[in-house]
């Protein structure tokens, strides 16, 4: 039932601008059965958890079998008729999305104003061959639609008609490449890339070296934080209770910040980025597989991230700041990695991909060394620059970061000068791009005389850089 | 004036013709903030009458009379440290007596501008324009200007982003 071929494209009935909506009669194609089964994933394993662990505390193995039984029928029947709901039309030039048993929903994605459509293959899905669609329209809120799951040649069948629907032609054949490409031999992929895929050796090597510093420091604390209450209060009280009430949650933390290392790892295993026209296309993941496509012209930042351990390698990590085009939307601004680890020649070309012309090295000036005292690990790793193309900061201590912005992407720039700073003569710069907070370049503590004629600089040079690419749309 | 004390803003390169915001804008926000002040001082008297009986109330009037009155000092401080400034190709908004702030916004990047006027303001005809660019957290504020003023200036603007759109 799921694998029915797509009804063939049927002509807008009322014209291109009336409002369209498929009859009454048009077939609905349905998702994958096992898509309720992926779906409470998570909800299955606790209650398997759940049901376990009071099978292990109670030894009532008949109680948690009963439990099992009932959750499993209960929620079999429940997706059963759920899925009887739900699925999907493609009509004239829009999508629509049906879903819901108490509460309808019927979602209309016109198509003509598809920004991306990525594929993504979590790992669950993957055991089942099946995929997950998210379309991304330009404007409004929540513009993430989500087809979850189809089979994943079915998946990648209806990406390359979306697009193909969307009027993008060069991305439908990309995609269509890809999905011939899919059956190909991995040689063969290798061509067209930026860079080499990141080999998991180093990849692994990476990822341990840059939770390391927090791993070492977290368990100096908890060390030192033992030995001194234990010697104090004696080492069986503190085991007792300072430990559970404690440390506990803390080493919590610290388990969290291991898995976070891992799944890092997992997320970027075998990353492969690409450009094809005017989009970066990234596909990468161990486990749970995803395709991305970010435009060239949506870039507003490039961050290079260079955690603490990787300085004596001089690798980097690249990551690229796009705007979507809603704009009340929190989520509208996201940074896609563009490189999770790489070496400075590496590290060139994506950035020079992303933005055009962008070097990947900066030479910045520091903070005036009167305000070294308020950062005294920071300093010699802080400063700002106006480069040829962009505007780059450079901040941090753990992960040293520098933040380039093009002079085009810019759209406000504000001054701010607290108490201190006054007695100091000190101000901070901000150069404020489209999308979330904390996506700004801000050169913090520059003498206010540059301070100022920095940013008055930086809007001369925005203005220049806009009416160069002018015309442009958006 | 020690060079310390200078005003971030007049450290701009070039010169600017900063426009004041009306006089009655001193007028609106000492009395908003002697409203906040004395909701203030109601909730402290209820406690100090507990306290104290009846003389709580003495109490409270005393800390509403000095509160109010360092409050209004630094509000008619800080009002004259507003100031705005058109140049040819963006908005230039100053203030801050404490902490300094000077918003620069560029004609072609802004998205939305509102007019808005709270109940005091209204009393003595005054309005807020507020700028939005696509950044999020960057809403820019001219408060108190006359409406006419104000309209001409949100006027001003709309032409301008409309004449130079840079997008994104």
């Amino acid at each position: 039932m799921s694998d029915e071929p797509a009804p063939p494209l049927a002509e807008a009935p009322l014209g291109p601008h009336a409002p369209s909506a498929p009859p009454e009669g048009a077939r609905r194609q349905r998702l994958h059965p096992l898509t309720p089964l992926l779906e409470s994933f998570r909800f299955l394993t606790a209650a398997v958890a759940a049901a376990g662990i009071q099978a292990f505390t109670s030894r009532n193995f008949l109680f948690a079998i009963y439990i099992a039984l009932a959750a499993a029928v209960v929620g079999g029947i429940a997706s059963l008729i759920a899925l009887q709901y739900r699925g999907f039309v493609v009509w004239g030039r829009e999508l629509h999305i049906y879903g819901g048993v108490f509460t309808r929903s019927h979602r209309t994605v016109p198509l003509d104003r598809l920004q991306s459509v990525d594929l993504a293959r979590p790992i669950r899905a993957r055991l089942f061959g099946l995929a997950q669609l998210n379309i991304e329209v330009a404007g409004g809120d929540g513009t993430d639609a989500r087809l979850a799951y189809l089979k994943a040649d079915r998946a990648l069948a209806l990406r390359s008609e979306l697009l193909a629907i969307a009027g993008r032609p060069a991305a439908a054949q990309e995609a269509a490449a890809e999905a011939a490409a899919s059956e190909e031999a991995a040689a063969d992929r290798d061509a067209g890339l930026l860079v080499p895929q990141v080999t998991v050796k180093r990849l692994a090597l990476a990822s341990l070296l840059e939770a390391l510093p927090v791993q070492i420091t977290a368990l100096l604390v908890f060390g030192t934080a033992f030995a001194v209450t234990g010697s104090i209060f004696g080492f069986s009280t503190v085991a007792t209770t300072l430990w559970v009430g404690f440390f506990a949650p803390a080493l919590l933390g610290y388990l969290q910040s291991t898995v976070a290392a891992v799944n890092r790892f997992l997320r970027n295993g075998r990353f492969r980025i690409a450009r094809d026209g005017g989009n970066l296309l990234v596909q990468r993941g161990l486990t749970d597989t995803s395709h991305e496509t970010v435009p060239v012209d949506r870039v507003t930042g490039v961050a290079f991230d260079e955690p603490v351990m990787w300085r004596s390698r001089r690798w980097r990590r690249v990551e690229v700041w796009t705007a979507a085009v809603a704009q009340q939307s929190a989520t509208a601004v996201k940074s896609t990695t563009a490189l999770p680890v790489g070496d400075p020649d590496q590290v060139a070309v994506v950035a020079a991909a992303a933005v055009p012309d962008l070097p990947s090295v900066f030479d910045v000036e520091r903070p005036p060394a009167r305000v070294r005292w308020r950062m005294p690990l920071r300093w010699k790793r802080t400063g700002a620059a106006l480069t040829e193309r962009a505007f780059v900061v450079r901040h941090g201590v753990w992960v040293n970061t520098h933040v380039a912005v093009p002079y085009a992407r810019i759209q406000s720039v504000r001054v701010t000068q607290g108490r201190v700073q006054r007695m100091q003569g000190v101000a901070t710069v901000r150069a404020m791009t489209a999308g979330g907070l904390g996506h700004d370049a801000v050169a913090a503590h520059r003498d206010a005389a540059e301070a100022v004629a920095m940013a008055a600089e930086l809007r001369d040079r925005a203005d220049a850089a806009a009416a160069r690419e002018r015309p442009r749309l958006s | 004036m020690s060079p310390k004390a200078t005003p971030v803003w007049d450290l701009w390169p070039g010169d600017l013709a900063w426009q004041p915001m009306s006089p009655r804008l001193r007028t609106v926000w000492v009395l908003r903030s002697l409203v906040n002040v004395f909701l203030l001082a109601i909730v402290a008297a209820v406690g100090l009458v507990i306290w104290l009986g009846w003389d709580g109330l003495l109490w409270a009037f005393g800390g509403y009379v000095v509160l109010a009155g360092l409050r209004s000092w630094t509000v008619s401080r800080t009002v004259a440290t507003w100031g705005y400034a058109e140049r040819e190709e963006d908005l230039l908004v100053r203030h801050g007596l404490l902490t300094r702030r000077l918003s620069i916004v560029p004609y072609g990047r802004i998205q939305l501008i509102d007019l808005s006027a709270g109940p005091i303001e209204r009393m003595f005809g005054l309005t807020t324009v507020q700028v939005r660019t696509a950044a999020l957290g960057s809403t820019t504020e001219v408060p108190g200007l006359d409406p006419p003023v104000a309209s001409a200036l949100r006027d001003r603007l709309a032409v301008r982003a409309a004449e130079v759109r840079e997008g994104l």
